[in-house]
């Protein structure tokens, strides 16, 4: 064996200050995660100054656990209180939370658990075997190929979305829209600010995320609440009790549900590897792209009944925690960030002299070992903090709802207000509260609006790009086999989608009801 | 509601009580609060780990945390503006960078360098050149023929359109007496994602500093053709400047400490001279040797004559003729927001013919009781958004809870147990763990 795997795994478990590390991150990353608002890579930020004072192996092994737990306890608000805690969770929100309101509150949370660890664990193991090769996959990614990767994850998002696909492409549009306000990035030109300087920097997804589910959740409860009874008032309308809260009889049967369907697992791990490796996109991304192609050929049993609803969820939680090691991939070997947390682990690893790139596996390579060793314990931590962190949110559900409103719209203002310190920011969450509330009366999904903010940017800057790199020519964007490759990818996800034309329109009752 | 009215009576003689208790303590001592620095660029860039290093460093040298708040967006706007019209009161610095010498040029906004106090230059760090390894220019000079002899041909990127990158190659092409837009910009948002774009093949060279680019640098993958310093940067030696190649051109951007103006002078001054021992620091000088930022501090006023040098520079540049030319991209900013409009008119033309519009079957009848519930809780934010700035978070976060959970008809027992319990450990939880800069009231948290 290699002398330096043997040095860094005594370097790693050998060190209280490593353990220290890892478990005193988890509870963080755990707390970030779970309240709305918070993010990873604002947490991750906060570490900054910590890492200084730490060597290099207690310093990664922090950022990767923190990562790693915020991601999965993101899920607890989504399915909890249908609020996201990140925006990796928007996807099934809906998914989650209805199964929640039909009591399946623990199975959906332990399964989110399982299988985020799951993931995690194949996204590590892709990083550890394939790294250095799955590089080089993110180079053949010119903006031509990054502009379809964002078209195929907002199909995706239309095509999962819950009810009629068109009202999910009305609400595409919508976050699409929404995100062309403020100063455009590829024309450094001001667009529908009405001189408003606050308007100049655009409407933040996460104030806006926080306003769509979480205000407008608290809206919708406020205007059902029942002041007379007020335990019964607590669930969720029309649904059964939510469950007591034994997270631990329900692992058996996670555990069972992922050994089921070992290639969708696989799958969904490999689609949240391969979308987290590229710059650009990432944990969010990954999950609507997951629920996309497990929908389509899941399709006849997944959505029959609450096994099925908890099967999609598992798929999609694999793909955002798999993607979070695959970000680490064109960052290690290539010194480029793939998204906002390993741009700063880049800051951290160059701040200890540690440069990035090819060389790293060779001249580091038992910290390379050690990092490896950490993505694996990190994940493994994760289990009996997360079960613990379930049990605690079932809490949640117990405290009556004429409480509880009031302290979840407290914390969506904080939430709002912490991504920037900005009062601007709490407005644009009141704004899309009431936003929210409209759309949901007419059943619009929240959950594409919110990937359409997130991704119209990016597509649009791809798409100038694009146009000014061909000089105009729209050949631009299928003239590299990479291009084609998504492109076939794009209208093999259409087909597939278009073969039940009625539930384009019309939506499918029976499957509304039942998410 | 009659126990709501009862309490509100009372909340006045309340919240005197405390302040009372309290005492009127306005510091003698500065600083004895939390400070802010505020970053007009993302988390994880390299403004960005300048303000934490120097934001950790600076904690330990005035004993009060320092947070470092991402004020992102509109090109460097939204950050620099934040700063500038900030509260004079010592408590927030900000992280200006060339982008101050810019955006007023280019009539993005009203501030410019005199709407700060300089406090110390930290960095400055010049445009270099970057093509990948298997290009065919080896020289400046090859590079510079290819391109007058075709115009138009080659794409470069490394920030967006107008940016300090952009610019200096624009500059660069102009002083050569070649057209500023012969090399087409293709704006990416960042050196990363440009680099990125130069390995795939989407553009054939990169302007952006020399420290974004040492991992890609260092490996090989990439090539150096000059920097456009009067010097050979430290850390980067075998790197030509433009001038060896046969160039006077040089350009490049900074970074520095700076408050809003009215600042009074002794907060000012004690600020920097904890900043100059922060600089001097050996952690401070080891970090950016090995992040490869270009250390020259400058104490104020040198600062200010090199900001204002920048300034007249950039406004002969920005409101050139030859740069007009390159601003107006052919792909205007409407037609994004068009085409989302005119997909968006047909999905809601067909969903309004087909009646997908109307009210959801399963969406709950509104009542007037309800309505009332829902105008109490956006009372809630916007009394928030008014009171927090002047009376305090917790303060504000206290008695709004307690009034909202009054009406919802909550024992008010139970309801002023909340309340206390939650607002000052939220307090506790973001303000102190997490960093977030709380707004500061009358009770001094």
């Amino acid at each position: 064996m290699d002398p330096a795997i043997v040095d860094a795994a005594s370097q790693v478990l050998l060190d209280p200050v490593v353990w220290t590390a890892i478990l005193a991150s988890a509870l963080y990353g755990v707390f970030v995660g779970a309240v709305p608002g918070l993010t990873a890579t604002m947490a991750m930020a906060l570490l900054v100054p910590l890492t200084y004072w730490l060597p290099p192996l207690p310093a990664l092994a922090a950022i990767v656990t923190m990562v790693a737990c915020a991601i999965f306890a993101g899920d607890i608000p989504t399915i909890l209180l249908r609020i996201p805690g990140t925006p990796a969770s928007a996807a099934y929100a809906d998914l989650g939370s209805g199964l929640a309101s039909r009591g399946r509150a623990d199975a959906a949370l332990v399964t989110a658990l399982i299988f985020s660890v799951a993931g995690g664990l194949f996204g590590a193991v892709v990083l550890i075997l394939l790294g250095s090769q799955l590089a080089q996959v993110g180079t053949l990614f010119s903006p031509a190929e990054h502009f379809w990767l964002y078209v195929l994850g907002l199909t995706c998002a239309v095509v999962v979305s819950q009810g009629a696909p068109i009202k999910g492409a009305s609400a595409v549009l919508l976050g699409l829209l929404v995100s062309t306000v403020g100063l455009s990035a590829v024309h450094a030109q001001s667009r529908f600010t009405f001189g408003n300087p606050e308007l100049y920097q655009g409407i933040g997804f996460i104030p806006a995320m926080i306003g769509l589910f979480g205000v407008s959740e608290v809206f919708k409860n406020l205007l059902t609440m029942i002041p007379e009874s007020d335990r019964a008032s607590n669930q969720i309308p029309g649904g059964a009790t939510p469950s007591p809260g034994h997270p631990l009889k329900e692992v058996p049967g996670a555990i069972r549900r992922l050994v089921r369907r070992p290639f969708s697992s696989l799958r969904s791990g490999s689609i949240g590897a391969l979308i987290g490796m590229l710059p650009g996109a990432g944990a969010d991304i990954a999950s609507w792209v997951s629920l996309g192609i497990g929908r389509q050929s899941d399709l006849p049993h997944a959505e029959s009944d609450d096994e099925g609803a908890l099967d999609r969820l598992g798929t999609a939680t694999t793909a955002n925690s798999s993607a979070l090691a695959g970000a680490w991939i064109p960052a290690l070997v290539l010194g480029i960030p793939g998204d906002s947390v390993t741009a700063i682990v880049i800051g951290v690893l160059m701040m200890k002299d540690l440069t990035p790139g090819p060389e790293i596996f060779e001249k580091q390579a038992t910290l390379v070992y050690g990092l490896y060793l950490i993505f694996i314990l990190a994940n493994l931590i994760l289990l009996p903090v997360g079960l613990a962190a379930i049990k605690a949110g079932g809490l949640v559900l117990r405290v009556p709802k004429r409480i509880l409103m009031p302290v979840i719209l407290l914390f969506c203002v904080l939430g709002s207000f912490a991504i920037n310190g900005s009062t601007f920011d709490i407005g644009v969450m009141l704004v899309f509260g009431l936003f929210g509330f409209v759309l949901e009366r007419r059943a619009i999904p929240l959950g594409p609006v919110v990937l359409g903010i997130i991704l119209g940017g990016p597509l649009e800057e791809r798409l100038i790009q694009v146009l000014t790199a061909a000089d105009g020519s729209a050949i631009a964007f299928v003239d590299r086999w990479p291009a084609r490759v998504l492109v076939g990818l794009w209208i093999l996800l259409l087909i597939v989608a278009l073969i039940r034309p009625g539930r384009w329109l019309a939506g499918d009752s029976r499957q509304n009801r039942l998410r | 509601m009659i126990r709501f009215m009862d309490l509100r009576s009372r909340l006045p003689f309340l919240l005197l009580g405390l302040l009372v208790l309290v005492g009127c303590s306005e510091g003698e001592r500065y600083p004895d609060r939390p400070m802010m620095l505020i970053c007009p660029w993302s988390a994880g860039g390299g403004t960005d780990t300048v303000s934490r290093t120097v934001a950790a460093l600076l904690e330990q040298e005035l004993g009060v945390p320092v947070n470092v708040v991402n004020a992102t967006g509109g090109s460097g706007v939204t950050g620099h503006t934040r700063g500038a019209l900030a509260p004079a009161d010592g408590y927030t610095l900000t992280m200006v960078t060339v982008e101050l010498n810019m955006l007023h040029w280019r009539g993005l906004t009203n501030i410019t360098p005199d709407d700060f106090r300089p406090l110390m230059l930290l960095n400055r760090d010049d445009a270099a050149l970057f093509v990948r390894d298997d290009a065919p220019w080896q020289t400046l000079a090859e590079l510079k023929d290819a391109v007058a002899a075709e115009p138009r041909a080659l794409r470069a990127s490394g920030t967006a359109q107008g940016g300090i990158w952009h610019v200096s190659l624009a500059g660069w092409l102009n002083d050569e007496g070649l057209d500023a837009g012969d090399i087409l910009w293709i704006p990416i948002n960042g050196a990363g994602p440009s680099l990125d774009a130069l390995m795939s093949g989407g553009v054939e060279m990169v302007c952006c500093s020399l420290p974004e680019a040492s991992a890609l640098l260092e490996s090989g993958r990439i090539r150096c053709l000059g920097v456009m310093s009067a010097d050979r940067v430290q850390g980067f030696l075998d790197v030509p400047t433009f001038r060896e190649e046969g160039s006077d051109w040089t350009m490049g951007g900074w970074r520095g400490l700076a408050l809003p103006l009215g600042v009074p002078e002794d907060r000012a001054e004690l600020l920097e001279s904890a900043v100059a021992k922060v600089i001097q620091s050996e952690s401070y000088l080891e970090f950016m040797e090995n992040t490869g930022f270009n250390v020259s501090p400058a104490p104020p006023e040198a600062f200010r004559a090199i900001m204002d040098e920048f300034d007249r520079q950039m406004g002969v540049i920005l409101t050139g003729d030859a740069f007009q030319s390159v601003r107006s991209t052919r792909y205007g900013p409407m037609i994004f927001p068009g085409i989302l409009l005119g997909l968006l008119a047909l999905v809601l033309l067909i969903l309004a013919v087909r009646g997908g519009l109307r009210r959801s079957v399963e969406a709950p009848r509104i009542d007037r009781d309800g309505l009332v519930r829902m105008g109490v809780a956006l009372a809630f934010v916007l009394g928030y958004v008014l009171l927090a700035d002047r009376v305090g978070y917790v303060l504000t976060a206290m008695v709004l809870l307690l009034g909202m959970l009054c009406f919802l008809r909550v024992k008010w027992p139970v309801a002023l147990a909340v309340a206390l319990v939650c607002a000052p450990m939220t307090y506790q939880v973001f303000a102190v763990v997490l960093r977030v800069p709380l707004p500061w009231g009358w009770l001094g948290w």
